[in-house]
């Protein structure tokens, strides 16, 4: 393996030992509803997150299905009552006095520090006991992804991995910011985490479940089909093809949940064949507003579940689509431009 | 790579995928494989599990479209291999959970509050600025070839507590506003979505502004492939139009809404 390799690998290890002390905390969480049962998922995701690169696809496909199992009976529930006291509901005090839940108080008992530390804030507060310092954890973690980024730029090495390695010490960076920042525990620490990460839940996997649902459509020639019926349906005329084009697109895009996944798929079997060629088109203008033009789906489909799910459960939104259906009437409009913008360009 | 937009596999693999799609000894018409895709409408739309929605899906269309459960000698490879590999190969995706612990004690020492406070010292600082100043950070971050998922980085810890500040200011006439929250919980769900969607846009849309970025290496490989030598840069040219376009409605959707949440502030008192 080249250091690049090595280093993502190490990320991936670092973030499945996260979620074994996840799951030993939930573990010993007498406040949990399913302890054991939640437990079991994270340090499942655990395993696969360590050994994910060297074991057998097989077995990580069999483990994958026993934490679907798990979560399709209702078994992967957050710690009740709900421990982390939330800044917005603090309506009468502080956010921090409100946090009473007992894991805490009795993880707490011998950190007077931590407690008393926070203690002084008194009730009504509306800034951060350590002022504008509490910024630095939560920068640390885009700073040291751009150093990454920028490092392997530099050394020409892959951008991409650069980002999620220095994502990956970023977070383990601003973990050690904050603790010495606050001078709070590691258990405090690594028990918040745990909370917020339980309070997402098992939406947190569903991007990884649907880029294996996207490959087995793939397989299974999905897009090809979606291709095969624009083919088969639209009439030889530029402006009728661009739309068609773009609406295979959108909507295969939208199946995929990932304008990625898409664009290949409709670039072979659509634009290249049916526009590019027989009009003598630039391809460059073509190509490029095709994939633009599957961001839109991207914008309106649950199954690009990292930018519209889970970002709904990070923010803990009551309705889980409120964020598709806040970007669905931009969607709705700036798909259209595509359809001009592409054929205008064409005719210049 | 889902900081951006980018399929789990290279784009000359699924090239390699879509010429084994056909399979000769087919019984089922062709169109069935998309009781899938079905499923997985009806199933969101129910909000049953997604979890299992997706698995059943998966495991639906692979055995309509006759794929093997496990890879066996000589077989096409399984549908729980896939499985695996897909899941295993996306393990980028969910990295993010290394971030949560410094996010969440930072917010137990009033992350939030700071942010919100900090904000509050501009009067000029509405929700509509702040989000249309963000999706223009992220649309120049892109330009410049950085990527970086900025739903745990930059909207929970800082830009969603800044833009409800700013609302809560904006409808409180400048009074510093208490611990208590002004603003309707419908109005707290449309800032925290407009929150999320100002990075969605200007993530998409900005990428494709650098020749470096996934996205436009993506359309040159696949035009490659497909026997069209392009320059990355003629592609970068031909994003803008639609970048720019992107911006702008943004900024419209972003300015309409903070309008609307005045009215309605003006309405209930």
């Amino acid at each position: 393996m080249i250091l690049p390799d090595i280093l993502l690998e190490s990320v991936y290890v670092l973030t499945g030992l996260l979620l074994f002390i996840f799951a030993a905390l939930t573990l010993k969480d007498p406040n949990h509803p399913h302890p054991k049962s939640t437990a079991t998922f994270w340090l499942i995701l655990g395993i696969i997150f360590i050994a994910g690169t060297y074991l057998p696809h097989a077995i990580t496909g069999v483990l994958v299905l026993i934490m679907v199992a798990i979560d399709g009976a209702g078994k992967v529930k957050p710690t009740t009552p709900p421990p982390r006291a939330k800044e917005e509901s603090a309506s009468t005090g502080g956010g921090v006095e409100a946090d009473s839940s007992p894991p805490i108080s009795a993880i707490a008992s011998n950190k007077t520090t931590i407690l008393s530390y926070a203690h002084r804030q008194p009730p009504n507060q509306t800034q951060s006991i350590l002022g504008n310092k509490i910024f630095l954890p939560v920068l640390t973690i885009p700073t040291i992804t751009i150093l990454f980024a920028l490092t392997f730029r530099i050394l020409k090495q892959d951008v991409t991995t650069g980002a999620l390695i220095g994502l990956g010490f970023g977070g383990l960076s601003a973990m050690l910011v904050a603790l010495a920042l606050t001078k709070g525990s590691l258990t405090h620490l690594l028990n918040d985490g745990r909370h917020l990460n339980e309070c997402m839940g098992a939406v947190n996997i569903l991007p990884q479940l649907l880029a294996s649902l996207g490959i087995i459509f793939t397989a299974a020639g999905i897009g090809t089909l979606i291709a095969n019926a624009v083919t088969h349906f639209v009439p030889h005329h530029l402006f009728l093809l661009i739309i068609a084009n773009c609406l295979g697109m959108t909507l295969f895009t939208m199946v995929m949940g990932n304008s990625f996944a898409a664009f290949p798929v409709i670039a072979a079997g659509v634009l290249i064949p049916l526009i590019v060629k027989p009009f003598n088109v630039d391809p460059a203008i073509a190509a490029i507003i095709t994939l633009t033009a599957g961001s839109s789906g991207t914008l309106i489909t649950p199954m690009a579940a990292n930018f519209n799910i889970v970002p709904a459960a990070l923010l803990e939104l009551k309705n889980p689509y409120a964020v598709l259906k806040f970007q669905l009437p931009y969607a709705l409009i700036l798909w259209p431009m595509h359809v001009i913008v592409m054929w205008a360009l064409i005719q210049l | 790579m889902r900081f951006s937009e980018r399929n789990s596999s290279s784009p000359r693999s699924v090239l390699n995928h879509i010429s084994f799609s056909y399979n000769p000894n087919m019984h089922l018409p062709e169109w069935t494989k998309l009781a899938g895709i079905l499923l997985v409408l009806i199933g969101f739309a129910l909000r049953l599990k997604p979890t299992l929605v997706v698995v059943a899906a998966a495991l639906l269309t692979g055995l309509l479209a006759h794929l093997p459960l496990f890879t066996t000698h000589g077989s096409s490879e399984g549908i729980i291999n896939m499985l695996g590999r897909a899941f295993a190969a996306n393990r980028l995706m969910t990295l993010f959970i290394i971030t949560l612990p410094a996010v969440a004690l930072s917010e137990r020492f009033g992350l939030q509050r700071q942010a919100a406070h900090l904000i509050q010292k501009f009067r000029a600082a509405t929700p509509a600025a702040l989000l249309i100043l963000y999706q223009l950070f992220r649309v120049a971050m892109g330009a410049l070839g950085l990527r970086l998922n900025g739903h745990p980085t930059f909207v929970r810890p800082l830009i969603y507590p800044m833009t409800k500040a700013a609302a809560e200011s904006q409808t409180n006439d400048g009074l510093a506003a208490s611990a208590a929250s002004n603003l309707p919980s419908s109005a707290i769900e449309k800032l925290k979505s407009a929150a999320a969607a100002a990075e969605n846009y200007g993530n998409f849309y900005g990428q494709n502004l650098s020749p470096v970025q996934p996205g436009i290496l993506l359309v040159f490989t696949t035009l490659n492939t497909l026997g069209y030598n392009v320059s990355v840069w003629r592609l970068v040219l031909y994003a803008l139009p639609i970048a720019t376009l992107s911006i702008t409605l943004g900024a419209a959707q972003f300015w309409l809404l903070n309008r609307r949440l005045m009215k309605e502030n003006a309405r209930l008192q």
